[in-house]
Order: structure tokens, then sequence, then C-alpha cells
């Protein structure tokens, strides 16, 4: 019997109190227990960020590599080793500047991993500059007259990229995000699920109160509907859609590999090399 | 022109099949038990161009593309001109001399003549009676020049069957118009009298690329990761041929920091895994190359080098990644470059290359260059035996367990996501022992020098065991070469012309390039001169060789895009001998 306390990791969290981390941070934890998965069979791979701190904040197998980096790291361990869970963990900053490329490549390949995003539209662990999913004329350290970017919309970028669970959710309201994570969990191929996460020291414009007035959360949305999740992906203002835009059964990049189709590398012997493979040099 | 040794050259436009012609030559000296040695020049172009491809075949070892032409196959008039012409701009490659021979199409007019033998042949005649279009002509090629040095016919007609193999009829009509063209010759024309020997025994010959990705799956390889730069290619391509044959997964990434980052969390997974690029993709590597010192992942990484700097010669040989490949990444982590010196040695360092990552849990860059990569050469019968080590590893629900003990040797022991009671962290920030990160909220100087020293000590550790530098015929040198990677062959043959002169020249031959075995000083101590040769600009070896050691050095590079000819470089070595 897996419970939350087999997660509680023995670093405490230093975010900031208030962050929208803690929340995602406990709900990982609890879906993980109440699914039944044992800590030693997840991963956690982040990237870099306040959010990517976190796989020393839990107790699972974790690896907090570079900058924009963590797709590519979690996708080769669940080629590597089918049965365990991996969850990539990181920041807007993380995925959608520099590691734009690897989470489009990583949807389209439809891996079966889930890649959760603490969505706080700046970054944090840097001070405070614009992150691509800052808002037209937010004002920070980096943008001090005001963004004059648009944002980067991750939900119709996932859906532009392929993925095949897309999904949102905010730090706000911990039971739909729990729900949500243990949807992308259980679903078998690429999810992304965007989390609302409030950074109360460096974006006051996106805070608690912003989300909780303007989150309203979806019901029996027809999640096949490709070009209907476009259509609530693009509601951005006085109301915002949290839940499941949109779910596809596919198969994997895995089922689609022979090497690893049904394979555990980790545990598979290497191919003995022997005369015959030798025979095409002669 | 040496007598116990031939040279053939097969010069054309890309696309011409210049490369495949020179291939089955290649394969006939080698299963008529002879040592052969390969050069392909190329451009970056699909179609077009002017390329050649040489072979270099003995009944002794040759371990260079070597001096001199025997044969010239001339599947063009441009390739006709610039091969017979004694003056020749080719990087190094001789022109064809008085007694050679050139095979061409008969239908080939108004060239410019030089002194040589012109041997036409109907190319394209023959061709057209055995298939409807003239893509034939270059097989009546080949059987010509087989001719005029009077090799078995069978075993070229081996050879072109299993070229062909699956298609059957080709088959066949290729050996038939290879046939013509040998007996063409050999009617019509002088044979070129070589002594050559040859035996019963087949060869194994085998491309740089090739012999990489065979010993790494002899190595216990089972993924590989990577973006397409030539010369990094070869190796890529060959082990997504041989996927399924040797069970190694084989990913074309979107980038190379992504190809890179797969290889860490695959390594970092448990499964041996590596990756490879030229230096232009190699440079963005290399934060991540950092990353697997910083969190003891083990890592090898095939650096294929071309001509630079940017994107440079892309098809071109050069040994100008040196610098790029000690200096890559910030701050100072543990890890070893290897730069094998030729095929068989690429085969032997690319198993070995990842038992050293894993055993001491950091990355391994095995450098070679365009020439070593994409050449062929024959190699004794390749040892599949390999004992695979793993390395330190944690037992399962390890008491107090820490991934990063501090230990006598550096290395601490491994846990593998899947294993009970060892769930850790490992983290790219500075970390303590249990991987813990020391670099925010629990900054510690103390236990930061303890981490850095840590990892580094895995290098003195490692210093045990780096084997000797090797040398040649160095007993007696007062003057000293040095070489490293790919470049020994050329290096040693130039060495011999030398000793035949009487000179007392020896050669100290560096594959071991970081840490430097420190040995080197004094294998180089009480000689009259130390003479580096480096295949580029600056010489960045003996750069590095002046700040590591108090020598004195002089300096032969080439940096054409070509490799090293010995006859040439004898003469340069001559010179920096003779001159005060």
């Amino acid at each position: 019997m897996v419970t939350i306390a087999d997660y509680k990791g023995k670093v405490k969290p230093d975010w900031c109190p208030g962050c929208g981390n803690f929340a995602q941070l406990s709900a990982i934890s609890m879906v993980l227990a109440n699914m039944g998965i044992e800590p030693k069979d997840a991963v956690i791979a982040s990237g870099i960020g306040c959010s990517s701190n976190m796989p020393e904040f839990i107790n699972t197998y974790g690896f907090h590599g570079l900058h924009g980096r963590l797709i590519p790291v979690a996708s080769a361990i669940k080629w590597a080793n089918p049965k365990l869970t991996v969850i990539g963990y990181g920041g807007d900053g993380d995925g959608f500047f520099e590691g734009t490329q690897h989470f489009y490549h990583a949807a389209k390949r439809n891996i079966d991993i889930t890649y959760i995003v603490s969505d706080n539209q700046v970054f944090g662990l840097t001070t405070g500059q614009a992150s691509p999913t800052a808002a037209m004329g937010m004002k920070t350290k980096s943008t001090p007259n005001g963004n004059i970017e648009k944002p980067l919309n991750p939900l119709d970028f996932a859906l532009a990229a392929g993925a095949t669970f897309v999904a949102r959710a905010f730090s706000g309201d911990a039971k739909h995000l729990q729900e949500m994570i243990k949807l992308g969990i259980q679903h078998k191929g690429f999810s992304f699920i965007d989390v609302f996460s409030p950074c109360v020291t460096y974006n006051k414009n996106n805070s608690y109160d912003y989300f909780r007035s303007r989150v309203y959360k979806l019901e029996n949305n027809d999640k096949s509907d490709l070009l209907g999740a476009y259509k609530l992906a693009q509601e951005l203002g006085d109301k915002i859609p949290i839940g499941v835009l949109y779910q596809k059964d596919e198969k994997t990049y895995e089922d689609y590999d022979p090497i690893i189709a049904n394979t555990s590398l980790v545990e598979r012997e290497p191919v003995k090399i022997t005369e015959e493979h030798l025979a095409e040099f002669l | 022109m040496k007598n116990d040794e031939v040279i053939i050259r097969v010069g054309g436009a890309a696309g011409d099949g210049v490369q495949s012609a020179g291939l089955i030559l290649a394969r006939v000296f080698s299963r008529s038990g002879m040592h052969v040695n390969t050069y392909n020049y190329y451009q970056s172009i699909i179609r077009g161009g002017q390329s050649w491809y040489q072979i270099r075949a003995s009944h002794r070892e040759v371990r260079s593309q070597g001096d001199g032409l025997d044969v010239l196959i001339a599947l063009n008039k441009d390739a006709l001109e610039r091969h017979t012409n004694p003056k020749i701009n080719e990087g190094g490659a001789s022109p064809l001399p008085k007694e050679g021979v050139a095979i061409m199409d008969s239908s080939m007019t108004g060239y410019k003549e030089f002194d040589v033998d012109y041997t036409p042949v109907p190319l394209g005649e023959i061709a057209l009676k055995y298939s409807k279009n003239t893509l034939l002509k270059n097989t009546v090629a080949i059987g010509a020049a087989m001719g005029s040095l009077q090799m078995n016919f069978d075993i070229l007609a081996d050879v072109i069957r299993d070229q062909f193999g699956k298609k059957g009829d080709i088959a066949e009509q290729n050996v038939k118009a290879a046939k013509e063209g040998y007996d063409y010759y050999s009617q019509k024309y002088k044979k070129i009298k070589k002594d050559l020997k040859v035996s019963n025994e087949k060869r194994y010959l085998i491309a740089g690329g090739e012999a990489a990705g065979l010993g790494a799956a002899t190595g216990g390889l089972k993924m590989y990761f990577g973006y397409p730069m030539t010369p990094a290619s070869s190796i890529l391509h060959f082990l997504a041929e041989h996927s399924t044959q040797y069970g190694v997964f084989v990913k074309i990434t979107e980038d190379e920091i992504s190809a890179i980052n797969m290889a860490i969390g695959a390594n970092y997974a448990g499964v041996r895994a590596m990756t490879g690029s030229s230096g232009g993709g190699f440079s963005l590597m290399t934060e991540a190359l950092g990353m697997a010192g910083m969190v003891e992942v083990p890592l090898v990484v095939y650096e294929a080098q071309r001509a630079g700097p940017s994107t440079g010669l892309p098809t071109k040989t050069e040994q100008g990644d040196l610098m790029q490949v000690i200096g890559a990444s910030q701050g100072d982590y543990p890890k070893v470059i290897l730069a094998p010196r030729n095929i068989e040695e690429l085969f032997h360092l690319t198993r070995e290359a990842l038992n050293i990552a894993e055993r001491y849990q950091m990355p391994v860059i095995l450098m070679v260059d365009l020439y070593l990569a994409e050449h062929y050469e024959t190699i004794s019968k390749p040892d599949l035996e390999f004992k695979i080590d793993h390395g330190k590893r944690a037992q399962d629900n390890q008491k107090d367990y820490r991934r990063y003990a501090y230990s006598e040797d550096g290395i601490s022991a491994r846990a593998i996501p899947g294993q009970p009671g060892l769930m850790h962290n490992e983290d790219s920030d500075e970390h303590n022992e249990f991987g813990d990160v020391v670099s925010d909220a629990e900054t510690d100087p103390t236990l930061r020098t303890l981490s850095m020293e840590k990892r580094m000590k895995k290098m003195e550790t490692y210093a045990k065991e780096i084997p000797p530098t090797p040398t040649y015929r160095a007993d007696d040198a007062e003057y000293m070469v040095v070489q490293w990677g790919s470049t020994q062959g050329a290096v040693e043959e130039a060495i011999d012309i030398l000793r035949e002169k009487g000179l007392k020249v020896g050669g100290l031959e560096i594959f071991h390039i970081h840490p430097l075995n420190r040995d080197i000083e004094k294998k180089l101590s009480g000689r009259k001169k130390i003479i580096v040769v480096e295949n580029n600009f600056s010489g960045q070896l003996n750069r590095l060789l002046k700040s590591e050691f108090s020598i004195k050095t002089e300096l032969i590079t080439k940096y054409d895009g070509e490799s090293f000819y010995p006859e040439a470089l004898s003469k340069e070595i001559e010179k920096k001998i003779g001159g005060n």
C-alpha cells in the first residue's frame, strides 16, 4: 500500500510562501500514491527554474537537468525502461523558450510521458523577466516599458504538434489539478498539462484572484474534437477553460519501434555479436 | 612506385558510382588475402563535381592511401585530364606516371594528352550489350582494371554477385560485362607488372564508422541518438541499418542538444547509449557534456571532425576540433578523450570507451576525423569477446544510500531507477553526497569544495590506468615525429622512407588525448628534434603538449582538407631535420 507519506522528500521546498508549485508538488505526490505507483518506479525529470527544483522535494528518482532540456531526458528514460512512470516537470520559460522544439517533437512522436508545466508567465529563479507566455504590456525586469511580444499559447501549440492529451489546470484548484494529473498519467501517449501557477513574487498580474475569477471547468466537451479543442484553447479572456481539451487514442512511438516495443532495454541483455554478423565484412 | 603494392584510382562525377566501383575493387583485393587502404575524395554535392576513389593494396600492410598510381579509371574527360596531368592538384595525390595505364571509354576524344599509357576500352558499347543503358560501363571498367593486373576473375565475379545479390539477372549481366572488359584489356594491352602475392585467406574490409558501430555493439550498446552531419553520419547509418541485427535502438532527434540529452537520459536509466556528431553538432552538445560530468552519468560521444571552421568543408578531413573538445563546456569536470589511430583501434576503443564511461561515470569522447570515419581498411578478424564492466552499482534497499558518496577513487555506486529503496535526485546544480543541491538555500562552500574534489578525483584514479603512449621505431631515434589520431599511417610510412635514407627518425603516437600520459615527456627527452605533425592550421596538439610538458617542438601542418601523403610528409620532416 503506497501512501502520500512515501513520496515525502527529505528536502523542504524552498519556494516562496504561496507559490503555485506547492499545490503541484502535493498533487503529483498524491496522484502517484493513489495510483499505487511505488516511488522506485516513478521518475521526475526537470529543467531549470523554480518549478524545476521539484525532484529534490519528492521521494522518487529525479533528474534535474539543463534549462529547456527535460523532454529529451524524460523521453529516453521512458524508451530505456517502459515500466517507469515518467513525468517531465518544468516552467513556461524552460519549456516554451529553449525547450520549444523538444516539446513539439515529443508531442509529435507521442512518447508515453506526462509533461506538466508550471505556467506562471514569468521567469522566477532569474528574478523576474518576461516569459514566452507573458501577456502583452506586462512590465518585468526585461520589459520595463511593457511586453511587446504576443504570448505563446501552449495549448494550441501542443494540439498543433499532435499531442494526444492536452489539458489545463490551476494551482488554486487542487482537486481538479489532481484529476488532470491522474488522467494525464493514465493516458497512453504524450500528455501535456499546462498549469496556471501564480508567481506571488514576480507576477502581480496573474494572481490567484486573477485566475480564480476567470477559470471555468470543462464539462461534457467532446474531447475527440480537435477543432473544438483549438477553439477552447483560444479562450484566454474573461473566461478560461480548465480541464481536458483533447484526448485521442493513438499508437505511441514505442509501439512502432521494433527494438523497444514491448521490451525493457534496461532488462534485456545486449545482442551477442557473432561470426555470422561479421560475414558482411569479408 | 613500389613493386609490391598497387594503387588504382576511379575518377568521375558525383552520381557516377565512383565509390561503389572503388568498393568492388577494394573487396576483390581483400578477398585475395591482401591488405587494403582506400581514400575517398568527394564534394558536398549529390550530382556533378569531381570525385575519386582510390584503392591501395598489397600483401604487406598498407597504412595510408600511399603515393603513386598504377591504374586510373577515368569515367569522364575531366577525370582523365586531372589525374594524368603531372601538375595534379588534388591535395597531394600522385598523378598517373608514364608507366601507369589510363582506362577510359573508347569514345572519349579531344582530351589534353600527357605522357601516359592510354588504354581505351569500349565501356559504353560493351555495357549496352548487356543492358539498355550504359550504367554497366563502370563494371566493364572494373573488369578491365582487374585484367590489367591479371587478378583472378572468379573473385571479381563473386564480389559482383554479392553486390547485386538479390537482383539475380542484373548480377549476371554485370559479371558478363566485367568479363568482357577483363578480356578486352587482357588481349589488347600490356599488363601491369607487379609482385603481388595473393592468398585464399580473405581479409575483413571495414570503414571507420562501421568499425565504431560494430565495436559499440560488441560493447553492449543498446541506444544511439544522432542528427545527420557528415562525417558522423556513417556510424548513424550503419547502426540504423543494423538496428534489428544488433538490437540497437537508433533515433534521429530534432537537434544535437536533444541527441546528447537523450543519451544521458538513457544512460541514467541504466542503458548503454551513445551520441555522435561532427564539430558543429558537437558544439551544440557541449552544455550537456558538462552535465554528464556533473551528474556523473556515463556517456560516450563520437566526434567526427571535418574541416572547419563553421560549416567549413563538409566532405573534407581535418583535426581542427581538439581545442574545442578539450575545452568543451563550462567548469572543470572529469572526462576522457581518445583519438583512435586506425580503424582496428577505433573498433576496440569504442567499446573500451563504453566501459570507461560506465566505470568512471563520466563522459568519454572518441575523436575521429572524416578520413578515419569514411575510408576502408582491412583489419584483423574482430575479436568478439568483450567483458562489459558496469562499474559500481548500489544494492537494492542499501542502507544510508548516498548516490555521490565520497570515496577513495572518487567513484560512487550508481542506483538505477526502478531499484527499490535508492530513490535520489541527480542534479546539474552542485550537490552533496545525497544529490541534494548545495547551490541555493543550502549553499555550503565546504561541501562544494568536497564535491568538486570528489569528481575530479576520478581523473587521478583514471591516470593510473592510462595505457603507455605507443612509439614507432623510436629506440635509437634522434628525431621524433609526434602525431595523433588518424595520421598514424602516413606518419609511419614517412618515417620508413626517412629510415631508408639512413635518418634516425622515430614516432610517438598519441591516441590518449586527455588526460595525457606523463610518459610523453620521458619518451621525447634526449632527442635532437621533436616534430609535431597535425592535420590542422594552428597545431592544436602542439599547443597542448607545450602547455603540459617542457619541450621544444617544431610543427608541420596541413589544412587543405586532405590527409597527409607519406612521400611529401617525409620531405617536410627531412627539411625540419636539416634546418637548424
